[in-house]
């Protein structure tokens, strides 16, 4: 049971890589164009060119290849969930029929339907994990607060939400921590988690998340009373110690954004979809 | 001496008015000094938390005043500038480090004052070189020990730059050594950068190297005044669930058994001494 070594999602791996030294909102941005452009990637050969961007990306950040497949495997179950529903549940009328199992039928379109929706999270996921492997807690929500305060103006308190989303993204690792104590110790008086059949199983992690739970709205009380008594009054009125600055690698990084998905824009146009 | 710190006739309620009502401080009157050192003990649920929450105005007075610098907390204009005169350290390191980096974290007060960047920067830096956390300034939280985390968390009270710093019960959740550390930090800050400190703990330990102590039992003070003066009123300190410093302790068997060892004793060097006046 080791649950902090398995969540890299909002884990930063300090470094001194290119993509490391970019500014925030850069990352940010570019996140999000990869992120959109994903969405549009239809054929096999516009998830290779991904897979080569994304590969140059996690070699450029100096990050072991390992320890973002590592943050990939609790993922793993759900992919192979959203793969079978999509293997035997999507069909198109003119189809070919792979096989037969009980009432279902897995269908060629449901194949591909179901490769594309795996890789297409299997991206999403690796991109913000890279994301966040690669930009401290801090940059990341700097970049957020930077690129969030034009919405101000329709009344969105960007501020306060990024404060939130920094608050969240630390007890995220609290948290996990906490609850694998929490299964040790209950481990040690004797309860079998991984013993029995679903419903058994789910019964077992109730005393679990049960103190979990209370622990973390316990843990907010004590967090709003400390941020309280540092002065902290809502967004109006803070300074910051760091302001972000573009440099020529931000130039850079935007050229070969550009670049990049100039040719995955042409790809994907010009490649017929395979569903 | 001028006092930092006023409680005069101090009572507080949890959930006042409902049947639920918890008398949390009844008629308290103490103070703290500018400069010293302080040390607020009693047993659980005594009532030590609820009055160091007091000194800078997380929770207001249910009846009586608290002065900090002669401004009363129980007015909302004078809160802004009492948080930065009184800063406080808690139980938890876990629950009052904000940041996903030791420095931005730090920074997390002096942003909150609105103080320009460079500033903020200055006093970041300050306030990790005073506490030799410089070579943690890059690291999460949850790289460090617990006793880190506690030095952190002084460190990000004190680029408040307050002139009083409450720490409630620092050492409670660190091994011994975190635990020995945090008490030389506060003994440093207030050696060397005059900030006067109040420590909320229930060890003994601790309390010896106090300039002064408050005992509280059921939401009152039951006894004030020296280390010294304290622990040689020994059926008044077991009457308030208090232990004796290791040392009184050695001296108290010793004079049972016929030594004549001075009642005095609570510190390691005070009985050496004597022990070795012995013969
Ligand atoms: N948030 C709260 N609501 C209700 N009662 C509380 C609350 N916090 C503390 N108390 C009660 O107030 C009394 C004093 O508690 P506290 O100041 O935390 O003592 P100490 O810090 O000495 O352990 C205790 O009886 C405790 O149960
Ligand atoms: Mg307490």
């Amino acid at each position: 049971m080791e649950l902090t070594k398995n969540i890299t999602l909002g884990v930063y791996l300090p470094g001194q890589s290119s993509i490391h030294n970019l500014d925030p909102r850069t990352k940010i941005s570019a996140a999000t164009i990869l992120i959109v452009l994903l969405l549009f990637a239809r054929s096999y050969e516009a998830y290779g060119l991904i897979a080569l961007f994304t590969a140059a990306l996690i070699f450029c950040s100096g990050i072991p290849s390992g320890y973002v497949i590592r943050g990939l495997k609790p993922m793993l179950p759900v992919l192979v969930i959203m793969w079978v529903f999509q293997l035997f549940l999507y069909k198109t009328p003119d189809t070919a029929i792979l096989f037969e199992w009980w009432v279902f039928e897995a269908t060629e379109a449901g194949l591909h339907m179901g490769n594309l929706i795996t890789l297409r999270v299997l991206f999403l996921f690796t991109v913000t994990t890279l994301l966040t492997l690669t930009t401290s807690v801090v940059s990341l929500t700097d970049g957020l607060e930077s690129l969030l305060k034009p919405l101000k103006m329709i009344g969105l308190p960007s501020q306060e939400l990024v404060m939130t989303l920094v608050i969240a993204l630390r007890f995220v690792l609290i948290l996990a921590e906490e609850l694998e104590k929490i299964i040790k110790a209950q481990m040690a008086r004797g309860v079998a988690f991984d013993q029995g059949n679903f419903i058994q199983k789910t019964k077992k992690l109730f005393p679990v998340f049960l103190p979990l739970f209370i622990g973390a709205f316990k843990r907010a009380e004590e967090l709003i009373v400390a941020m309280e008594a540092r002065s902290y009054t809502g967004g109006k009125g803070r300074t910051k110690m760091k302001t972000l600055r573009m440099s020529s690698s931000d130039l850079s990084a935007a050229f070969v954004m550009l670049a990049y998905s100039g040719i995955l824009i042409y790809v994907i146009i010009s490649v017929e979809p395979i569903i | 001496m001028k006092k930092i710190i006023e409680t005069i006739g101090l009572s507080y309620c949890y959930r006042a008015g409902t049947s639920e009502e918890v008398k949390a401080l009844q008629d308290v009157n103490m103070s703290v000094a500018k400069g010293e050192i302080l040390a607020i003990t009693g047993q659980n649920g005594s009532g030590k938390s609820t009055l160091a929450r007091h000194f800078n105005g997380l929770l207001t007075p249910t009846a009586g005043d608290v002065l900090v610098n002669d401004f009363s907390t129980a007015e909302k204009k004078n809160i802004k500038e009492i948080r930065k005169m009184v800063g406080m350290v808690f139980q938890n390191p876990d629950n009052q480090l904000i940041s996903s980096i030791v420095e931005e974290d730090v920074a997390f007060g002096p942003e909150n004052l609105g103080l320009p960047q460079n500033e903020i920067k200055e006093r970041v830096d300050w306030a990790l070189c005073t506490l030799n956390l410089e070579h943690l300034r890059r690291e999460p939280p949850h790289n460090l020990s617990a006793g880190e985390k506690q030095q952190v968390a002084i460190a990000g009270v004190l680029a408040m730059k307050p002139q009083c710093i409450v720490l409630d019960e620092p050492t409670a959740h660190l091994d011994p050594r975190g635990r020995r550390e945090v008490l030389e930090s506060a003994i440093r800050l207030n050696r060397e950068e005059g900030i006067t400190i109040v420590l909320l703990t229930h060890f003994m330990n601790e309390v010896i190297h106090c300039d002064r102590m408050v005992v509280m039992d059921n939401g009152r003070v039951e006894m004030q005044g020296t280390p010294h003066k304290i622990f040689r009123q020994r059926e008044g300190v077991t009457k308030m669930g208090l232990d004796f410093p290791v040392s009184a302790q050695v001296a108290a068997g010793l004079r049972r058994e016929g030594f004549s060892i001075s009642p005095d004793i609570i510190h390691t060097e005070e009985l050496i001494d004597n022990l070795c006046q012995l013969k």
